[in-house]
């Protein structure tokens, strides 16, 4: 007789199958080390999900059956280079799991994104490892060889922009001849426009926060084009779009009232562009994310909606 | 957004739609239970005695509380038992019931104080005293007394008769109206007699069609208009509706009559209507049996106590362990067994094949439950706080404006029975705050015996204090006095001593 329009694991079911038009191009641009780190990643989460359940004297089988792990698990294997060691992505995970939702209680009790806090984790543990991605179209390659093999390996448009800027060039004369970002954005975009049809996500979070990216950025461009990027670069580059429909709106550590997630979105749109513009990582999405993630309990707070009769 | 509609809610249609909505009135039965205690308020006193001989309509069980109503005998026949028995509700608790056992003659008391069609003549104290002598409660599921009603909606300038039919699947207004579309009207213009309101609306959800044509047919009273509003779960709540209808959106806190407005259920004013008009009490009342396991949803009109099984016997029921609900899909109850009697706010009984229940998972905050919540609370939040017994942040997130009436627990994806928590969380609050009275009442009592020993013993002090000073005045004086006499004595003998020596010279 409840007819439910989707059921939890359903809803972190289709979110996993949005993923994938992002994960092909990903796939395509990098090729299947990509499946692979994914791979490692499910296995990981899955084991150390259901051993810390296990020590809890929890059931495993139902909340293993809920997907949140494996959802964790994907996000967090896309996010980091696809040649990064096979144990980075397990460290990450591990990280993840354990510290960033099953010690706060499980499925539903951590303040924090838990794939978001395991990359934090592991861009300040291994920066090294965190910011080489393959050059593109290199084939498979092993991520189980040793990696650093620098011939292969470069750095994102982010990172390349800002170097070069350091450097003293204008933004102007830097080529970006990657393509690869665009259409990983793209396909990222695509499944988020999935998620807001099936109405999984609300279109707040995404809808600010690119609002915000937008904003900032476009700021800074206008002020001064010849050392800022422009917004359209920045929506194109780095994990912009999985940020906005994937990562962002994590329901459990976002804002929850409809208001609080305007200014939840549009505050992490901004303070990825501060980041990648005036701070020393090549992304920004994870800080800011985990930033605005503490600020939750006071923005719920003060952005109730008006009650009726009130 | 036209004003009819109103935010949140559901659109639901009826899982178990019937054919044909037909007022069946079935036979008498046997044997009724007539439970003393009602929705609310004090429990009534029986005024029958066991082996007594009473007739339909005799009042067997009367009250002082105005919250109550009195009770009557719903047929004729001999009183063989007051004793407890199991209420309809989910804490499977017991309350005094007076037995009835027929003797089949139906035979009715005769109320000789009638005030027939001519109610118009009649003043509206008469009525409203015949109401309340009537035992009319609200009948669409609350019970509460609708002469207590009326009077806290004194001076009001609009009536909403609510023929919304509060949720899915019950049918039990609807098959009302359509069998006693006169006997509506009638009822609304006699509660517009009394209550003073200028005008009467009548709500009906426009699925209802059959209903609305009847009603419009037969209302010829320029006064009562008839309004057929958007088919929406919780329409039918008293605060939506009256926000729906007029726009005016009742204070948190308040109720409808606060804004000037009557909201009554249409079974009521067919009940006031048989009370004022044909001067029979409310014995009956229509019942409708659906559900999953019910071959064919029917509305029955029943005598008030008969068993719920000897209700079930005339719908056609599918065999098998089925599960009862009382009332709706979304606030009813689910009961244990069949083994109660219909009360005067039964509107509904379903009848459900048995399905696996669906152990509820972890709240992940999606925010669905505040998209469908009518009174646009944060269900998420509430739910938080109420499930870590935090009452003072679900009161900060406005736990006492719930209407409980299920639409976010309907959409959890998480399956969460979130209303039981607000239940849980307000039965805390009200706890907490009988016990925070309590240790106020008694630090103010301590307090203020403390105070009193201390200005007792002020008192005293000051007391004792006049008294000294009293004393050494009185003591100085005295003292005066007697240097006084000393001295009076001391010149009479000093004189006396100079006379003798004169006397002796």
């Amino acid at each position: 007789m409840r007819d439910k329009v989707m059921n939890t694991n359903q809803v972190m079911r289709q979110v996993i199958y949005a993923l994938v038009l992002g994960v092909a191009a990903q796939v395509y641009f990098f090729g299947f080390s990509v499946l692979m780190q994914i791979a490692l990643a499910i296995v990981t989460a899955l084991s150390a999900e259901a051993f810390v359940l296990r020590m809890r004297g929890m059931q495993v089988a139902p909340s293993l059956r809920d997907g949140s792990a494996i959802l964790t698990a994907v996000l967090l294997a896309i996010a980091i280079p696809s040649i990064a060691p096979w144990w980075i992505i397990v460290l990450g995970v591990l990280f993840a799991i354990v510290f960033g939702k099953q010690l706060f209680g499980g499925l539903g009790n951590n303040p924090f994104n838990p794939a978001m806090l395991g990359y934090a984790f592991l861009l300040i543990s291994y920066p090294l490892q965190m910011t080489q991605w393959p050059s593109e179209f290199q084939g498979v390659l092993s991520i189980f060889e040793a990696s650093g093999v620098d011939a292969l390996t470069g750095a994102t448009n982010l990172d390349y922009a800002k170097t070069q800027l350091m450097l003293g060039e204008s933004i102007g004369a830097i080529t970006f001849e990657s393509i690869s970002q665009m259409w990983i954005n793209f396909g990222f975009l695509l499944g988020g426009i999935y998620l807001l049809l099936r109405r999984i996500v609300f279109w707040h979070i995404p809808l600010s926060l690119v609002l915000g990216l937008v904003l900032m950025s476009g700021i800074l461009y206008l002020i001064d084009p010849t050392s800022f990027s422009s917004p359209v670069f920045h929506l194109i580059n780095g994990a912009t779009m999985l940020a906005a429909f994937f990562i962002a709106t994590d329901p459990v550590s976002a804002s929850t009232t409809p208001l609080g997630r305007l200014i939840y979105g549009f505050a992490i749109g901004a303070i990825i562009i501060v980041i990648r513009v005036f701070g020393g990582y090549p992304d920004a999405v994870a800080f800011a994310v985990l930033l605005m993630n503490i600020t939750v309990p006071l923005i719920d707070y003060y952005t109730q909606p008006k009650v009726f009769g009130k | 957004m036209s004003k009819l509609v109103f935010k949140g809610g559901l659109v639901l249609e009826n899982p178990f739609p019937a054919k044909e909505i037909d007022l069946i009135r079935i036979p008498l039965p046997d044997r009724v239970i007539l439970p003393m205690q009602q929705r609310i308020g004090e429990q009534a006193k029986p005024c029958v005695s066991v082996g007594d001989h009473v007739l339909t309509g005799q009042v067997i069980a009367t009250i002082d509380d105005d919250r109550c109503a009195p009770v009557h005998a719903s047929i004729s026949g001999t009183v063989v038992a007051i004793d407890n028995q199991v209420m309809a509700h989910q804490s499977g608790l017991e309350a005094l019931c007076v037995t009835i056992d027929s003797d089949g003659e139906d035979e009715w008391m005769d109320n000789s104080v009638a005030c027939t069609e001519n109610y118009d003549f009649c003043t509206p104290d008469t009525i409203y005293n015949k109401i309340r002598l009537s035992g009319i409660v609200g009948m669409g599921g609350a019970g509460f007394p609708t002469h207590t009603k009326v009077q806290f909606a004194e001076g009001c300038h609009t009536l909403i008769v609510n023929a919304t039919e509060c949720e899915p699947g019950i049918m039990c207004d609807d098959a009302l109206m359509q069998a006693y579309p006169t006997k509506v009207i009638r009822g609304v213009e006699v509660l517009l007699h009394i209550c003073g309101a200028k005008k009467a609306i009548i709500a009906i959800e426009d699925d209802k069609k059959e209903s609305i044509k009847l009603l419009k047919k037969f209302c010829k009273n320029e006064r009562i208009t008839i309004e057929a509003i958007p088919t929406k779960y919780t329409s039918g709540a008293e605060k939506i509706l009256v926000k729906s209808l007029l726009g005016i959106e009742i204070p948190s806190g308040g109720y409808a009559s606060d804004v000037g407005v009557l909201c009554q259920n249409v079974g009521t004013l067919v009940a006031i209507f048989d009370a004022v008009v044909e001067n029979r009490p409310l014995i009956s009342r229509v019942v409708t049996v659906t559900g999953s396991a019910v071959r064919e949803p029917k509305n029955l009109q029943v005598r008030l106590g008969a068993s719920y099984d000897y209700v079930l016997s005339f719908a056609d029921i599918e065999q098998g362990e089925n599960d009862i609900r009382m009332a709706g899909m979304m606030m009813g109850v689910d009961l244990e067994g069949t083994n109660y009697s219909i009360s005067k706010n039964t509107n509904c009984i379903f009848v459900n094949k048995p399905i696996e229940k669906v152990p509820a998972q972890e709240c992940i905050r999606c925010g669905m439950c505040n998209t469908v919540c009518p009174v646009e609370l944060l269900p998420q939040q509430l739910y938080w706080y109420s499930k870590s017994s935090n009452i003072e942040k679900a009161l900060d997130y406005n736990l006492l404006d719930c209407i409980e009436c299920g639409c976010c627990s309907h959409v959890c994806p998480s399956n969460i029975p979130l209303v039981d928590y607000y239940q849980f969380a307000k039965a805390l609050n009200r706890q907490q705050t009988k016990e925070k009275e309590l240790t106020d009442n008694a630090r103010e009592r301590f307090e203020f015996r403390e105070f009193r020993l201390d200005r007792n013993k002020q008192e005293r002090a000051e007391m004792m204090e006049a008294k000294k000073k009293a004393l050494k005045e009185k003591m100085a004086k005295d003292k005066v006095q007697k240097e006084a006499i000393a001295a009076a004595q001391a010149r009479v003998s000093a004189a006396k001593t100079a006379k003798e020596s004169e006397d002796a010279r």
